[in-house]
């Protein structure tokens, strides 16, 4: 057996043939390029070999086509989900603004926003369930990893929240870096998982154990580009924003601020800048309880709607990519096998040709 | 008259359809609330939800949020919403006992904390059952 590639690995590397003429020893996604390029010639299989690859390539085909499918069909449910979370974010939003304003002159206090010197640092990292996605879940290990070693080098305590299978098997295999929990994604992101995410972030932030929280996830820009972003959840600042007033920069440079605009979160490829006409917020609103208390009530819910749209952008960045890795897993297969038919009816020919040869001389020798 | 009310949850809106009266938990107790009412924000605390329409009371338990009154329009945000005819009875009971050992057993700040937000919760839930009335 010469084709040394295993058909499930259908990047281009799979493409490559060991030729007779090329070291055996050598790994065949060495020369991707040379043997790509020349497979049609260099394939020296028997024709029955031949027809076992064909065949094999054909339902790997099958396979990843399917795969693509697909997914290209839950990316469409996971628009959907963000389009209903998009009346409560909308009102959510329209809300904290409006009672921003009334407290612009107050002095608040609520839990969630108190920024307190940085000391120990909770990653909550955000992974897929499943692989045969192309670089997703390794672009956004890599970003933590990049991070972890960022807190180390600044002198920080932290501790990862793993959310996803992917993560979690990867930082169970590491040990030295401190994990607090594992939670498990789940098919469609919805704001129980959130919710748990959120309450587990809520008690270390509140109880001191930490003083910052980051999220770590797969931002969703269109179908073919998605990006690991870091994205600070806590301290939380009333006016959606966060100032590091400590003096500690322990942000990273890329670090998405919050910002109040219901433009993000869409999934939606051209990301539609649909705004809802805000009402007229009524200036004779009374407060039933004190504003504070009303902050504290809204921003637990801004902390799960923000925790939500994290889970539904990186489960949409999941699937595009599979998708996209899908789609050339596809077209690898139907190269593959184009080329593979060529020489197995190029081989045949030359059987035919032979044996009529065979036949015509052996007439011929008779006469 | 009526009043509009509309409960919506990160998910997916649970209820948006006219009612005749409702009665809110919130932070500093019930509060009734009637056609004309005067414009509030108030924030829910985890707890149950009346609403009556017609003659009928219905019940929901609602964890924790805020609402908005004004113009005969009841805007409720809550991180979840169950109605109590969809609350499986024997569940949130069982839910309600791991809550309470949960807590006898915690230990630290951080594991209090987090099963007193567990305990209220599941007691919400078998109160929004057991109010039926």
């Amino acid at each position: 057996m010469w084709v040394s590639s295993k058909p499930s690995t259908l990047d281009s590397s799979s493409l490559s043939f060991r030729s007779s003429f090329i070291n055996p020893l050598q790994i065949p996604s060495s020369n991707p390029s040379n043997s790509s390029k020349s497979s049609s010639s260099s394939v020296h299989c028997s024709l029955r070999e031949l027809r076992n690859r064909i065949d094999s390539v054909t339902n790997t085909k099958k396979i990843t086509e399917a795969m693509k499918l697909v997914a290209a069909a839950k990316v469409r449910r996971a628009q959907e989900a963000v389009v209903n979370a998009r009346p409560f974010s909308e009102t959510l939003v329209e809300v904290l603004y409006s009672i921003n304003e009334q407290l612009q002159t107050e002095d608040v206090d609520v839990p969630l926003t108190s920024v307190r010197p940085v000391k120990k640092v909770a990653l909550v990292v955000i992974t897929g369930d499943r692989g045969l996605c192309g670089g997703f879940n390794n672009a956004i290990l890599k970003k933590a990893e990049a991070r972890i070693r960022e807190l180390k080098t600044l002198g920080l305590e932290f501790t990862v929240i793993s959310v996803g299978k992917k993560g979690n098997t990867y930082f169970l295999r590491r040990p030295y870096i401190p994990l607090d929990k594992y939670l498990d994604g789940s098919n469609l992101p919805t704001a129980k998982e959130a919710q748990a995410i959120a309450d587990d972030v809520f008690s270390l932030f509140v109880s001191e154990e930490v003083d910052k929280v980051e999220l770590l996830y797969t931002k969703f820009v269109s179908l073919v580009k998605s990006d690991p972003v870091i994205h600070t959840l806590l301290p939380l600042s009333p006016k959606g924003e966060i100032c590091d007033i400590n003096g500690i920069c322990v942000d990273a440079a890329e670090d998405e601020f919050f910002r109040l605009t219901t433009k993000e979160g869409k999934l939606t490829v051209e990301r539609d800048v649909v705004r809802t006409e805000t009402m007229d917020f009524s200036p004779i609103l009374q407060f039933e309880q004190d504003p504070v208390q009303i902050l504290d009530a809204l921003l637990p819910l801004y902390l799960n709607s923000q925790i939500l749209r994290a889970l539904q952008e990186s489960l949409a960045s999941e699937l595009a990519a599979r998708m996209t890795a899908m789609g050339n897993a596809t077209d690898n297969a139907v190269e593959l096998k184009k080329n593979l038919s060529r020489v197995y009816n190029r081989q045949r020919q030359a059987k035919i040709t032979g044996e009529i040869l065979e036949i015509v001389a052996g007439a011929d020798a008779l006469v | 008259m009526t009043l509009k009310l509309c409960v919506l949850t990160p998910n997916r809106i649970v209820w948006d359809s006219e009612v005749k009266e409702i009665i809110l938990s919130t932070n500093s107790g019930q509060i009734g609330v009637l056609p004309n009412h005067a414009p509030i924000a108030t924030a829910i605390d985890i707890g149950i939800l009346r609403i009556r329409l017609n003659d009928q009371w219905l019940t929901m338990a609602l964890m924790g949020g805020f609402a908005r009154i004004g113009n005969n329009e009841i805007t409720v945000l809550v991180n979840d919403a169950e109605k109590s005819g969809d609350i499986d009875p024997q569940e949130a009971q069982q839910t309600l006992e791991i809550a309470e050992a949960a807590l006898r057993k915690a230990e630290g700040k951080r594991q209090t904390i987090e099963a007193n937000l567990a305990l209220r919760r599941a007691r919400t839930r078998v109160e929004a059952i057991n109010a039926i009335s």
